[in-house]
């Protein structure tokens, strides 16, 4: 299914690439390049979207949920679809390349009908095709942010290789969040690399010592002339990123959502600037966007991220279009926007999937990639074992590769409980694959990665479930965090997810009795702060996540993960709910 | 933050008379029944001289969604009345063993009915600020804000 570059340019001058209706729904074996770029131009502006790379520079699998489970009033609304509500929402064919890139549904065998996904030389050729359709001057290349966090090469150069792909790509702007792990000085320093404008309306000086204090970190916003159009965009980055990461990494910054000095900019950029559209680039997450656009008004687009959402069709909430680009680079979200006399008139959106193996690979890109790896091939390349059945990250409770790495925590640290962060990003390997060292950075590659083992008490545990399962379940977005609940080992319990805050949680055990609240219980933790919180903090064992879970893959060799989760949901009958609860 | 950086911040900020009670930074301790326990009710009773308080757009409240750290919550309020019918100003909070957090007493020389200071909450609770009037009839505005040990990236 192959094509090169001469052969894509021919197909799509043969059908009028960017003139055919769009074919929805095609056959898998039907479908070629030119129905992935297929699109109606509207006006003269292009915006092409990215959001939540993680850093993955070569095309990956990633399977989207099979458990996206949220309060009562959120059930079935963009945010919280997956599989068969997905498909039934969006109107997606399944078995359909879409219903591949977006639902989890057939996962394993569509994977080998359809390849890979993603990866920046793929990507490249895609945006360079938009490019050259459109007139450079008329396009621009915006970033939601978790770029530079998530694989080996990102976490071994700090960074640095991937903000080489941005330039390469030709992001224009970019907002943060996992960004900001890599420590101040380092953001500061990486953004002096960068081509483009870091921008954020809502990271500012916390420091009292500073001249600074109470001033933004970031430029607020920038403005781009595009298409004969003035462009405003606003930077939102993710409002709780010195709660859900370490503190010390952005110490005298501050984040928060700051929906009060969003609308000042939205004004200001409005009546003083006299942009004629104006955009929010925004780590803020899917759901909470939607109510930033009920809150805040006359912002035209949202281009959101954070929740790693496919968005195939965008959602108009109180005059504000929002649209979501899906994660690991397996998306391009384009945006067409007509603008005349200073508003906008029309608009058309596409989110475009990097089909991999349907795509000519652009050959700079494959240069870059080989070049940022090769220091680290020997490591990264080596087989540890091979697994029996699909590891994949994300669902809300459970999924088969954090049970394989909450393994490896029991195994190796010798605890009661293994606790791992709710993180989405990571890989997908299918039935049969190699484990490689490259793997498991690509779900344990973050700046803090030791894991910690100490003794929690077990009302403090019960405590803590509760407080993290109002973050992930609260029926106010502005109050979620965005992440799936923590994954445990050597737990099990009930959880009522529409019970009021502190009432979610029953029948919680530990390694199958249940918890004493006063007894202590030897915890190992990583990714969190939840150290902290415990004490007789084993100082000799602690140790990185990633040498732990590949030390342990290789002692066992071949790897069985169950598919059964150790928590039992009582209020919803399956993984992916319609509207109203429908299963 | 260390106290004295953190008064250097207040300072920076034009206001600040009569702050009734500063937040307490040092670590969080076990919950103990304070001699200086007051609940809400009563706060909102004390600094309204018994008559309550109105809900109102004019007072603008400006607190985090989700507290950054639950020690110390910037808190701002921003009355919508001119200097001279504003008396005073005062922060409570819904579920603190103590639940007055702040009274500042204005004069018009203050120029602005405006305040901002950092509070301490023991935990998840609404923020109230309250604007006592010169006719002697009190507004407010109240908005939740979550304390958490962290989420999930």
């Amino acid at each position: 299914m192959q094509i090169d570059r001469r052969d894509f340019l021919h197909i799509a001058a043969a059908l009028g690439l960017f003139g055919v209706s769009a074919k929805a729904n095609k056959r898998a074996d039907e479908i070629k390049a030119d129905d992935i770029l297929d699109f109606n131009p509207v006006g003269k502006v292009t915006l092409l979207h990215i959001c939540d790379m993680h850093a993955h520079l070569k095309p990956l699998y990633w399977r989207e949920p099979s458990t996206l489970l949220s309060a009562k009033n959120l059930v079935g609304t963009p945010g919280f679809l997956c599989g068969k509500a997905f498909l039934d929402f969006y109107g997606i064919k399944p078995g359909s390349l879409e219903a591949y890139f977006d639902t989890y549904l057939n996962f394993e065998e569509l994977a080998k009908k359809f390849g890979k996904m993603g990866g920046i030389a793929h990507m490249k050729t895609i945006i360079d095709e938009i490019r050259r359709d459109r007139g450079k001057d008329n396009v621009l290349l915006l970033d939601s942010g978790d770029t530079w966090q998530g694989t080996a090469v990102a976490l071994k150069t700090k960074g640095e290789a991937i903000v080489d792909a941005q330039n390469y790509l030709g992001v224009d702007v970019m907002v943060g969040h996992w960004e900001f792990t890599y420590g101040k000085e380092r953001v500061l320093d990486l953004i002096g690399k960068l081509n483009a404008d870091f921008i954020s309306q809502n990271v500012v000086d916390n420091d009292p010592f500073s001249d600074n204090f109470e001033e933004t970190v970031f430029e607020p916003y920038t403005i781009k002339e595009v298409g004969g159009a003035k462009i405003g965009i606003i930077g939102q980055s993710f409002p709780f990123t010195s709660t859900a990461n370490p503190k010390r990494f952005t110490e005298g910054w501050s984040f928060g959502l700051r929906l009060d000095s969003l609308q000042g900019y939205v004004d200001e950029l409005r009546k003083e600037k006299k942009v004629d559209c104006v955009v929010l680039l925004s780590h803020d997450g899917f759901s909470v966007d939607q109510e930033v656009a009920r809150k805040v008004h006359g912002i035209d687009f949202i281009l959101s991220g954070h929740t790693h959402d496919p968005g195939p069709r965008p959602i108009t909430i109180n005059g504000t279009t929002i649209i979501i680009a899906g994660s690991h680079g397996k998306f391009i979200g384009r945006l067409d926007i007509d603008i005349q006399k200073g508003r906008v008139k029309n608009f058309a959106y596409k989110l475009i999937p990097v089909a991999s193996s349907l795509i000519h690979a652009d050959k700079k890109g494959v240069e870059l990639v080989n070049r940022w790896y090769k220091p680290y091939e020997k490591e990264l390349n080596q087989k540890l074992g091979t697994t029996k059945g699909t590891l994949y990250k994300r669902d809300t409770f459970y999924s088969t590769f954090d049970a394989l790495i909450g393994e490896a925590i029991r195994d190796t640290m010798d605890c009661e409980i293994a606790f791992t962060p709710g993180y989405r990003w990571g890989t997908t390997l299918l039935p049969g694959d190699d484990i490689v060292m490259d793997n498991i950075y690509e779900m344990t590659a973050i700046t803090y990665p030791d894991v910690y083992t100490f003794e929690l008490q077990g009302a403090k545990i019960a405590a803590l479930l509760e407080d993290i399962a109002d973050n992930v379940f609260n029926a106010n977005p502005l109050y979620q965090q965005g992440g799936d609940m923590s994954r445990l080992t050597g737990v099990s319990y009930d959880i009522k997810i529409n019970a009021p805050t502190g009432k979610r949680i029953s029948n919680l055990k530990i390694n199958g009795k249940a918890i004493d609240p006063k007894r202590n219980y030897v915890v190992s933790a990583w990714g969190g702060n939840l150290q902290n919180a415990g004490k007789n903090l084993r100082e000799t064992k602690i140790m990185p996540v990633y040498e732990v879970v590949s030390k342990y893959v290789k002692r066992k060799g071949t790897i069985d993960i169950s598919n059964r989760s150790n928590v039992n949901v009582l209020d919803v009958a399956c993984g992916c709910p319609k509207k109203g609860g429908v299963c | 933050m260390q106290r004295r950086s953190f008064l250097k911040g207040l300072g920076a900020i034009p206001v600040a008379l009569g702050v009734g009670s500063l937040p307490i930074l040092a670590k969080e301790k076990p919950k103990l029944k304070s001699k200086n326990a007051m609940p809400f009710k009563k706060a909102l009773e004390i600094v309204t001289n018994g008559k309550g308080a109105k809900q109102s757009a004019k007072v603008k409240l400006i607190v985090p969604e989700i507290a950054e750290n639950g020690a110390v919550v910037p808190v701002k309020v921003n009355v919508d009345e001119p200097i001279e019918n504003v008396k005073s100003i005062h922060i409570l909070t819904t579920k603190n063993s103590n639940a007055r957090c702040a009274d500042v007493f204005l004069s018009p020389r203050n120029g602005k009915a405006y305040f901002a200071t950092r509070i301490k909450l023991g935990g998840t609770q609404e923020v109230v600020a309250v604007a006592v009037l010169k006719n002697g009839s009190a507004i407010m505005a109240k908005k939740p804000v979550k304390v958490t040990i962290g989420g999930c990236g």
